[in-house]
């Protein structure tokens, strides 16, 4: 879900830009020193889940995970999709640099918004935690498909036209990506639940 | 969140198995080397310019809107592509292009045609002669090969000239589709280690902060 360049507006380009600087610092403020690594190794699942290319449905997708980041880093995932985004820009070519600021608001707000949706459900009961874990994989990508069509809304007529072709052609994307922060939530409350948001001992 | 020492063993551990897990995902992908990007090749073949265009993932674009403009930014025409990801059109003018590629969803590809890869060809089209020196040579040379032969130099050179193109073909479109390449594992491995890098910057101000915390303390200590 990586908007090129040359694409979008100026005024698009750079409301964007404007919003992720402001998302990232937050982001920046309130990590946690310790928590660096975490901030890394995730941003660094990220950059490469890109790559990992999901060969059903209409058109060409890949894996996004924003859903895992946002759910173990709150607002740090501003500055960790940032740095990953930046780099899958200059070293893949996917995105671009101008369009920088609005493909980090598209990806990141999502996974902010269901940090804060779906994070205190993960220390809940079992079922609980998985139908949120779960959810929080899916509809992090719903979200960012969204997200997408509204930075389109300028150039490309029909916002719910291009909305629904994102969002149809995601539907693989969205499962796996449930699946897989499901899987790790199972995983992280058995033997580290202090990775999780919201913990306390 | 503070963690004990013990913990943040234990951390390390978690992460380690993260990292391993989404490297073997990335690993047994069948096709890791593909992403979200459209691309559009173009080459010319005669007074034709040939397109095609595809997403990174080898899907074609289908129905894509190609737009053709000059290096001055004014758009010349204007065409979709078919199923095949494919699109032609007679080249409109002499002048150099740049097509672009909108592929919906905020995909865009772009490819430039220089004007002297137009101009080049196009001279091959009209044969060499340009000046009338040239004529004059080539005249004098057909008046002493062309008995001999029966056939002019004129027609020999318009036979090699369809042969070639129809040879080159598939070579032009290998080598159009060769420049565009898809992420190598080294750029991966890069863009992961500028990661740990800046993790690594991070852990450095992390320690001196705790160690200046630890001074701090241990003067306030002393203190009491």
């Amino acid at each position: 879900m990586h908007i090129s360049e040359g694409v979008l507006s100026g005024q698009v380009l750079f409301s964007g830009m404007v919003l992720a600087a402001a998302g990232t610092a937050i982001g920046l403020k309130r990590i946690d020193y310790d928590r660096i690594p975490h901030t890394a190794i995730l941003s660094a699942s990220f950059f490469v889940a890109s790559l990992i290319h999901v060969p059903i449905g209409p058109s060409s997708v890949h894996l996004i995970l924003n859903g895992i980041v946002g759910l173990l880093l709150g607002w740090g995932a501003f500055p960790a999709i940032l740095v990953a985004l930046t780099l899958q820009a200059l070293l893949f070519q996917f995105g671009g640099i101008t369009t920088l600021g609005v493909n980090t608001m598209t990806m990141a707000l999502p996974a902010v918004l269901c940090y804060y949706l779906f994070g205190s459900m993960v220390h809940k009961r079992n079922s609980i935690a998985l139908f949120g874990s779960f959810a929080c994989g899916a509809f992090s990508v719903f979200l960012g498909a969204i997200m997408v069509g509204l930075a389109l809304v300028f150039t490309e007529e029909n916002f719910f036209q291009v909305s629904t072709l994102l969002v149809i052609s995601h539907l693989p994307v969205m499962v796996i990506e449930g699946i897989i922060t499901a899987f790790c939530v199972t995983f992280l409350k058995k033997v580290q639940p202090a990775m999780l948001p919201g913990f306390h001992e | 969140m503070r963690y004990h020492s013990h913990m943040e063993r234990h951390d390390c551990i978690i992460d380690t198995l993260i990292v391993l897990f989404f490297a073997f995902f990335f690993l047994v992908s069948p096709d890791p080397a593909s992403a979200h990007k459209a691309i559009i090749f173009a080459w010319i073949d005669g007074d034709t310019i040939y397109t095609e265009s595809k997403f990174s993932g080898g899907r074609k674009v289908k129905g894509g809107e190609v737009i053709v403009y000059n290096l001055d930014g004014n758009q010349l025409l204007k065409g979709k592509t078919n199923d095949k990801g494919e699109f032609s059109f007679k080249v409109p003018k002499k002048t150099g292009m740049k097509i672009v590629l909108l592929a919906g969803m905020g995909h865009r590809g772009e490819w430039t045609i220089p004007l002297e890869e137009i101009q080049a060809v196009s001279a091959g089209e009209t044969g060499t002669a340009t000046s009338k020196e040239a004529d004059v040579e080539k005249s004098e040379k057909q008046a002493r090969t062309a008995p001999k032969s029966g056939v002019s130099p004129d027609e020999i050179q318009m036979a090699v000239e369809n042969a070639l193109d129809k040879k080159l073909k598939p070579i032009m479109k290998m080598l159009a589709e060769s420049r565009e390449h898809s992420p190598s594992i080294t750029e991966i491995l890069g863009g992961i280690g500028y990661i740990l890098g800046l993790m690594g910057i991070g852990a450095y101000f992390n320690y001196r902060r705790k160690s200046a915390g630890e001074k701090h303390d241990n003067a306030d200590a002393s203190k009491k």
